[in-house]
């Protein structure tokens, strides 16, 4: 039986680092069995999650105008010595 | 500028930077929306960003973080170049704001527990854009790198050459004054009740 067990506290001081992937170990393992049992610390840790979900989804990969891509395409297409463009 | 380095004249690798790094523009281009805040700096920006990066690219070992090489790169251009440009927003305080602000906010404010996210979803992408793009420089590299594009701590402080701690600390300010910044923008658009 592993007796390590966490409060509230440090599970909600944890949910930053556990969602972000940077927890290892009995670390992860504590905060995952807490978030497990506890649907107070659940509900924030959805939260976090969704968002940084919405961040991704609508601050990440932008279609790019046309025009653009063509252009930095253009910087290295022809030659092996792009000039700079103003 | 990349002193000392010479664009690669050899086909091949032209093709690999072609394969390899160009697919990566949506993303740098978004990246550079974010940080410039206009359109044409940020073209100005990825353009300068994959110009230093074909020139480097001869020495960039295969195998190794193409993407996170690639957003160094769009980082140190940003700094060096195009932030000297840039009128920083009004800097908040943010020791005053909690963990939690956001949540327990929309968690008072008439919406179902379950639901709290989902307001969020609700707000148009350019108010979260804006939201993002209000934060003060060091807080918008962090959480852009950490959630926007997913990078490790470690990479971002390889990326922004600072320490982990500054990292951890950078992201911590920044998800809370981005919380502060949504919830003003929940409001505004009115969908929670005061």
């Amino acid at each position: 039986m592993d007796l390590s067990e966490i409060e509230c506290e440090q599970a909600l001081r944890q949910i930053e680092l556990y969602l972000d992937g940077e927890l290892a170990g009995l670390e992860r393992v504590d905060v995952e069995r807490h978030i497990g049992g506890c649907s107070d610390c659940y509900g924030h840790s959805q939260f976090m999650s969704r968002l940084k979900e919405m961040l991704r989804d609508k601050c990440g990969c932008h279609d790019v105008p046309p025009g653009v891509a063509e252009r930095v395409r253009a910087l290295f297409a022809e030659r092996g010595d792009p000039s700079i463009t103003a | 500028m990349a002193r000392g380095q010479t664009p690669p004249d050899d086909p091949a690798v032209r093709a690999r930077f072609e394969r390899d790094v160009l697919p990566l523009l949506p993303n740098l281009y978004g990246a550079a929306l974010r940080l410039t805040r206009n359109p044409q700096d940020a073209e100005d920006l990825v353009q300068e960003t994959f110009l230093r990066a074909y020139r480097g690219f001869a020495g960039f070992q295969e195998g190794t973080n193409l993407r996170a090489w690639m957003y160094r790169i769009l980082m140190n251009t940003f700094i060096n170049t195009y932030r000297k440009r840039q009128r920083e927003p009004v800097t908040v305080g943010d020791d005053e704001i909690e963990d939690w602000y956001l949540f327990d906010r929309l968690g008072g404010s008439g919406v179902e527990a379950s639901a709290e996210s989902e307001v969020l979803e609700r707000l148009p992408d350019e108010d979260v854009q804006r939201a993002l793009e209000a934060l003060p420089e060091n807080f918008r590299m962090a959480v852009l790198l950490a959630d926007v594009e997913g990078f490790s701590y470690k990479e971002i402080a390889e990326i922004l050459d600072i320490p982990i701690g500054t990292v951890m600390s950078r992201l911590h300010r920044g998800r809370k004054a981005l919380q502060k910044a949504l919830w003003e923008t929940v409001r505004e658009r009115g969908l929670v009740r005061d």
